[in-house]
């Protein structure tokens, strides 16, 4: 097989900026991390490896039940990136945190 | 090793956080819901996890004991630090 | 067989250590889908996957009673000689304790 066509930079990437940057990007602040399934995660960014592991302070998890949203308090965690579905800078929009 | 210790107000990327942690009182939560609590022991680069003095809770209800329990890091949603 | 192993050995480094020294134990196995089981450890790898032998197998099913909706836990007990478990199905590994 013939390997396609590249430009001279490289794969072509209209936004110019690449996921883990703009992740980078997020060290410091309040991120929103939707899980695959009934959670979700609002924390203060630390750090986050090629996985998108991550490392979260002040963390609140918010698991969504027919009961309703429950909430549990953690002090500092590191995250799993395997069943990260979203991620959204700046956090949930009523950070329960 | 010289390890150099993380500067405050940078990164702390997950392996300068699990450093910090081992030895140390540590929630383990999988992904079906279950919490262990115990001393971590060590851990790798899958997330499998080696645990002392491990508490199963579920639903908040202590289930089981374990001496030392291993856990295989694709069940594990997260990994925290346990507030003094 | 029977040679004695230098002291670092006996230290867990990584979490497959603790597999490494129950080797020839008996230890509990909890797999998804509600099992658990009890066995000796003959071999394993680096996906868990391992060769029991001896085991106990106890399956645990949750009924709701129709009238009380009381839960009813029934638990199912088999012995199976010797089996092979695949790894990607376990959750957690116990071995016996040790003093």
């Amino acid at each position: 097989m013939i390997a396609p066509k590249r430009g001279p930079g490289g794969p072509a990437n209209p936004s110019h900026l690449l996921p883990s940057e703009l992740i980078d990007r997020c060290i410091g602040s309040r991120i929103w991390v939707i899980m695959k399934g009934d959670k979700e995660i609002v924390g203060t960014l630390r750090g986050f490896d090629v996985y998108v592991n991550m490392v979260l302070e002040d963390v609140s998890e918010i698991e969504v039940t027919p009961a309703g949203r429950v909430v549990t308090k953690l002090d500092t965690i590191l995250l799993n990136g395997n069943n990260i579905a979203l991620l959204v800078p700046g956090g949930a929009p009523e950070d329960l945190a | 090793m010289a390890d150099a210790p993380p500067v405050q107000g940078l990164a702390k990327t997950p392996a300068d956080f699990l450093k910090s942690i081992k030895g140390k009182p540590v929630i383990v939560k999988l992904n079906s819901g279950v919490d262990y609590r115990g001393v971590l022991a060590c851990l790798d680069g899958y997330m499998n996890i080696a645990m002392e003095q491990t508490e199963e809770y579920v639903n908040g209800q202590l289930k089981n004991k374990y001496g030392d329990a291993f856990i295989r890091g694709n069940n594990v949603l997260y990994i925290s630090t346990i507030k003094q | 067989m029977a040679e004695p192993e230098p002291m670092e050995e006996a230290t867990v480094r990584e979490p497959l250590d603790l597999i490494r020294l129950s080797l020839d134990e008996r230890i509990y196995v909890k797999l998804r889908g509600e099992r658990e089981i009890r066995g000796r450890l003959h071999a394993y790898d680096q996906h868990l996957n391992m060769i029991l032998g001896d085991v106990e197998e106890t399956m645990t099913t949750v009924e709701i009673d129709d009238e009380t909706y009381e839960e009813i836990i029934k638990t199912q007990k088999r012995t199976i000689p010797f089996l092979f478990v695949r790894g990607d199905g376990v959750i957690l590994i116990s071995p016996p304790l040790r003093s």
